[in-house]
């Protein structure tokens, strides 16, 4: 049946092969057209199983929540210039406009704190404990009194509290304090030196004691953060694109004016866009590294131009086929299967040299081109598809496993191969019967006689001939090697950790790190939703308590339970009551002016006791801060701002004091309407919060918040360290997500669809094997190079410094349908040929072999060239498989031949049989 | 403030923590759990001591700071003072603990100032250094909080060990739900500790490893102590320059006076 199908179809290439050509073309216009219709999806979380609970959440989140998917803005440069280009930026940002829908890019943006709440209920917000000690801060607003109350505070958090600065929150709340503190002596030291203040001035300074600084800074005021909202999710990839380009372009167009400055884009969203643009490009530039070095290849194997041109163009055909083919069955590619075009190329090519290669040995023996291709067909067809099958088998075998990422890849690499097959025994062919017609013509017409050569590598052939003879010499030395291969092969690890296959230089990434350093903010966090702000009340509170987690936001942040809202309403009422008894200085007097420096001394000892704690105690963010109030203690040079004004105050008693005057009459009535404003008494509830916050932690339809957990360590730094984290956030509540839960889950369900995928694809190929050989052993001694060879490739890969990762790991299962050809193709010749002709075996087969690993080599190979380490991890350990494999087959499979054979004459059988 | 008191705590808790050379064990019996927590005990517990050393800690923006200065102990280190020396930015800071550690005292040279810092800091969990005074079993706090189990014997560090495993006792104030301790045979010195979670008794917390065991005057004393906290990947690392365990110290020394001097 086959090789009457086989035969027919020469037939038909021989006869008519511009009508086989027009057929050809109309199915590429096809199929091409499908093929841009095709959708990719790089997301980590795709390559889970849909319905696994983690998947479930951590796409619920990216939905429900605008917030999880911010588009970040990253401003570096002088602090004024900074906040000025933001205030331009912003809305320019607002006014973008989605073309396709003339809907807004941009729902809503962040870049200043939400002052208006905090100024009504800010007080609310503050704990019971902290209360105790913060609450004389606002019982008078005239400055000595306040600067008093300041250094009580200070003094009272040192003798009371444990542990004031023992973690991470705490630091940023003691550097937010001083931060205030720095601000108050810059600007009185500002207004007793004569400068004039404008009453914005003097009100913001008083801001700054009360709520904080309102732009989102960072620690060292040289870097700033916008938070754009988008109108969209991340599931919306022509937005994510067109959203991110837009934001670019505002960007590009104001730098140019802001000298000094630096801007760009990040988050998750502007990531997203800079991953797909890059894989895009990447696998772009890597197909065509791939397709050069496997022309060039061919080139100098079959010293010949137009033949591998014509393989080349098959391949290309064949691939547009598979990614048609694809659009109509999956209709997207994942961070897996978007290498089917390479490996295609790697793979595809295959079939090709094969053809030509009988192709061109018939013609040149004379052959007419209907005998030479029937030949081709009925010689190395069968070998081909036999081959094809296998592969495509392995690869299905593959869709068994859980994880979409491999069964997706296993479909789109499976239905590849073959249309790869089918593309080469349509187009091929033809193209090669219209070369060889024109070539006869202009032989014919010159009177010439075709030229001939022969490009077998006789060299392999000898080779294979003395690995044959001397076989236990050499399989001795097989076994040394493998030992050696195995022992590396058992050493090789892990790495779990994601962040290693993401794409290296891109600028959003980079800018990631920068938010890092500067903001000290971590971008590996677990999420947990909750069904109400009494359950993410809870949930944030249980998160706290454990050790691994550093620090948890929520909405309880802004929303205290009612009952902890009526514990702090005392204190509230007890500040209202002292601020409304409070009489405004109209001025400072003398004897107060005297006192007011006391006080900044004594200002300046708690400061300086605190930066000498911090530095003991490695706390860098207070001792920086500190050094800025009170100077380096290692450099008496530098500025002391308390100690200046001190100094200036002293030496110009009278002016000093009528300036402080000045500016305590701005100052303490706005401080004692902002603190009364701050000290509302209303219980707070969900529908008082301001969209801005309630955004960040409620979805759109305020039923369900989100809880962020961040680690107190580096996740990534071991396995355990990472599934202690998950199973920490999962212990809290059935409800965790994060990129730490979905990479324990991958990596568990990937080793195990692995394992299985792995076992599945032998047993087929052994099937196939056996049903195309139709005996055992000769089956058996072709698997024999392809299971040494996976276990070489792994000890190489070892050797290499290379370790498993959840993209390579996939390399198990994908060699053992890739690597089988060589050791099927040495069988079949060596059956065909019988005893004794191990030298043309690999002078010829070993030949083609040798060809097609280099190519899919050379494929694999183009990988290592991706800006997407992922991509260049499964390449590296391809490039390194498919050597082993013709290593293993040459090595192995030479010797095993020459004993069999050995041990056949001693019984006077022939080999083959 | 934190770092300062957790400084402190490791300083004198190593300075003054290990003393009096107990007889070597025989091995012709296996011995009880607790008989080696009690011999241990006496091990780690010092009448009296002086030192110098230094301390490299991790910093919060990830920098390594190290730190030397001169330690005093007294009363099995219920009272303890540790004056810096290196870096000259630290120079003449000193610490004043009382009441194994819950009452501290601080003197700024820079201000010329004595302040109480804090109060019931035995448990406190600090930035800069990874040690709490109960990580070494200051007092009797190993025999009071724990009750001990014998594990077996294992090598550890180069040691042949008692591996004892200590579980909080219900009610105590132990900061952890338990210790596994490695005491070497020859003479229950532990060698190493790890400290696991007080709510989750599978998670590692901390392990202290003892470095260059010498005898000094009679007496087993890690020269290097290393504590690895195993949740945020840092690490302390503390080295005895000098120790005397037979030094004579006036109680005037743990006294707002003895700050000063």
């Amino acid at each position: 049946m086959r090789d009457k199908l086989l035969k027919i179809l020469a037939q038909l290439h021989s006869r008519y092969p511009l009508r086989v050509l027009a057929a050809v073309f109309i199915l590429t216009a096809c199929f091409g057209y499908l093929a841009t219709k095709l959708q990719q999806n790089m997301r980590w979380a795709d390559l889970l199983p849909e319905n696994h609970p983690s998947t479930v959440q951590f796409n619920k989140v990216v939905e429900e929540f605008t917030s999880a998917t911010n588009i970040v803005v990253m401003v570096e440069g002088e602090e004024e210039k900074i906040k000025r280009f933001a205030d331009e930026a912003v809305p320019l940002f607002k006014d973008l406009i989605d073309p396709s829908d003339g809907k807004k890019y941009i729902k809503r943006i962040d870049y200043r704190a939400e002052t208006g709440f905090i100024k009504k209920h800010g007080l609310m917000l503050v704990k019971e404990e902290d209360m105790e000690d913060m609450k004389g801060l606002f019982m008078d607003p005239n400055l000595l009194p306040l600067v008093t109350n300041i250094n009580d505070s200070l003094e009272k958090v040192y003798i009371a509290k444990e542990g004031s600065m023992s973690t991470r929150e705490k630091e940023d709340n003691a550097f937010i304090f001083l931060d205030g503190i720095e601000n108050l002596v810059r600007q009185i030291q500002r207004s007793v030196s004569g400068e004039r203040l404008s009453e914005d001035d003097v009100r913001k300074t008083a801001d700054k004691i009360l709520f904080g600084e309102d732009y989102m800074l960072s620690y060292g005021k040289d870097a700033l953060i916008i938070l754009a909202v988008p109108n969209f999710t991340m599931m919306d990839m022509d937005k994510v694109t067109y959203s991110v380009d837009s934001m670019q372009e505002v960007i590009d167009g104001m730098l140019p004016r802001y000298e000094g400055v630096k801007a760009g884009l990040t988050g998750m969203v502007a990531v997203q866009h800079d991953e797909n643009v890059s894989i895009e490009k990447s696998l772009g530039y890597t197909t065509v590294i791939a397709l050069a070095a496997v022309l060039a290849m061919l080139i100098i194997a079959f010293r010949m131009w137009m033949a591998p041109l014509y393989g080349l163009l098959t391949l290309i055909v064949g691939v547009i086929w598979a990614v048609g083919l694809v659009t109509v069955t999956l209709g997207s590619l994942n961070m897996m299967s978007a290498m089917m075009a390479v490996i295609l190329i790697g793979l595809g090519i295959d079939f090709s040299i094969h053809i030509i290669s009988v192709f061109t040995e018939n013609r040149s023996l004379g052959k007419g081109i209907e005998e030479s291709l029937s030949v081709t067909f009925r010689n190395t067809g069968k070998g081909i598809i036999t081959g094809a099958l296998t592969t495509a088998a392995a690869f299905f075998a593959v869709t068994i496993a859980r994880t979409r990422g491999m069964k997706e890849m296993g479909i789109v690499l499976g239905g590849g191969v073959i249309m790869v097959l089918l593309a080469t025994f349509l187009l091929l062919p033809a193209l090669l019967v219209l070369r060889e017609k024109k070539r006869d013509r202009i032989s014919a017409a010159k009177g010439e006689k075709r030229k001939t050569a022969d490009i077998s590598f006789r060299s392999l052939g000898v080779a294979g001939h003395w690995l044959s003879r001397h076989y236990i010499k050499s399989l001795a030395g097989v076994i040394v090697i493998s030992a050696v291969l195995v022992y590396a092969a058992s050493k090789i690890t892990f790495d779990h950790n994601y962040l290693n296959l993401e794409p290296k230089g891109l600028k959003s990434v980079e800018l990631e790190d920068t938010i890092i350093d500067k903001f000290d903010l971590s971008i590996d966090y677990g999420m947990v939703l909750a069904d109400s702000p009494e359950e993410s009340r809870k949930t944030a509170s249980l998160l706290k308590e454990k050790p691994l987690i550093a620090s948890v936001e929520d909405i309880s942040l802004y929303l205290p339970s009612k009952e902890e809202q009526e514990r702090r309403l005392p204190h509230i009422r007890q500040i209202r009551k002292a601020l409304a008894a409070s009489r405004l200085q109209p001025a400072v007097d003398r004897e107060n002016a005297v006192r007011f420096i006391d006080e900044l001394d004594r200002l300046r000892m708690n400061v300086m006791e605190m930066q000498d704690m911090a530095y003991l105690g490695g706390q860098d963010k207070v001792d920086a801060k500190c050094t800025k109030i009170t100077g380096d203690p290692e450099n008496p040079q530098s500025p002391d701002i308390i100690g200046g004004l001190m100094e200036y105050m002293e030496k110009n008693a009278e002016t000093s004091r009528e300036r402080l005057s000045s500016f305590q009459d701005v100052f303490s009535p706005y401080f004692r309407e902002s603190a009364m404003s701050m000290s509302s008494e209303d219980i707070l509830t969900l529908e008082d919060l301001p969209d801005s916050i309630l955004d960040r932690y409620a979805n759109r339809d305020r039923n369900l918040f989100l809880v962020t957990a961040y680690p107190a360590m580096n996740i990534w730094k071991d396995k355990t360290v990472m599934e202690r984290f998950s199973e920490t956030l999962e212990s809290i509540s059935g409800k965790a997500t994060g990129m730490s839960i979905i990479m324990k889950y991958l990596i568990d369900i990937m080793g195990e669809d692995g394992r299985k995928a792995l076992a599945l694809t032998i047993l087929l190929v052994f099937i196939i094997l056996l049903a195309d050989f139709g005996k055992p052993l000769y089956a058996v001694i072709a698997m024999i190079p392809l299971l040494l060879g996976a276990l070489w490739m792994v000890g190489l890969m070892k050797l290499a410094g290379m370790q498993f990762t959840v993209m390579n790991v996939l390399g198990l299962p994908l060699i053992i349908g890739i690597g089988i050809d060589d050791g099927v193709h040495i069988v079949h010749r060596w059956m065909a040929e019988g005893r004794g002709a191990v030298r043309q075996v690999y002078a010829s087969t070993g030949k083609a072999i040798l060809l097609t690993s280099l190519t899919t080599m050379l494929a694999f190979g183009s990988l290592v060239f991706s800006i997407y380490r992922g991509f260049a991890s499964l390449g590296g350990a391809m490039f390194l498989g498919v050597a082993a494999c013709f290593l293993t087959s040459v090595s192995v499979l030479a010797p095993i031949i020459g004993l069999i054979d050995a041990k056949r004459v001693k019984k006077g059988e022939t080999a083959g049989e | 403030m934190g770092g300062i008191r957790k400084n402190i705590i490791a300083a004198v808790l190593v300075a003054g923590g290990f003393i009096s050379a107990w007889p070597a064990d025989t091995g012709e019996r296996p011995m009880a759990a607790q008989d080696i927590v009690e011999k241990m005990n006496s091990v780690i517990n010092v009448d009296s001591s002086e030192g110098r050393m230094s301390m490299t800690i991790i910093t919060s923006s990830g920098e390594e700071r190290t730190f030397i200065y001169d330690s005093y102990s007294k009363n099995r280190g219920e009272k303890n003072l540790i004056r810096y020396i290196e870096p000259s930015r630290a120079r003449g800071q000193a610490i004043l603990m009382l009441n194994n550690a819950d009452d501290i005292w601080a003197y700024f040279p820079r201000t010329g100032r004595v302040r109480k810092l804090a109060t019931h800091a035995k448990r406190q969990k600090m930035e800069g250094s990874d040690f709490s005074y109960e990580d070494m079993g200051s007092g009797d706090a190993f025999l009071d909080d724990y009750t001990s189990r014998l594990l077996g014997e294992e090598e550890k560090e180069g040691y042949m060990c008692h591996k004892l495993e200590l579980e909080r006792k219900q009610g105590s104030d132990a900061g952890y739900s338990r210790l596994v301790i490695w005491v070497i045979k020859e003479n229950y010195f532990p060698v190493a500790i790890q400290y696991y979670d007080l709510d989750d008794s599978r998670l590692l917390l901390k392990e202290l490893i003892q470095y260059d065991i010498r005898m000094i005057e009679n007496i087993p004393t890690g020269m290097k102590i290393v504590m690895y906290n195993r949740t945020d990947d840092t690490k302390t690392v503390m080295e005895i320059l000098k120790v005397d365990y037979d030094a004579e110290l006036g109680d005037e020394l743990f006294t707002e006076r003895g700050l000063l001097k």
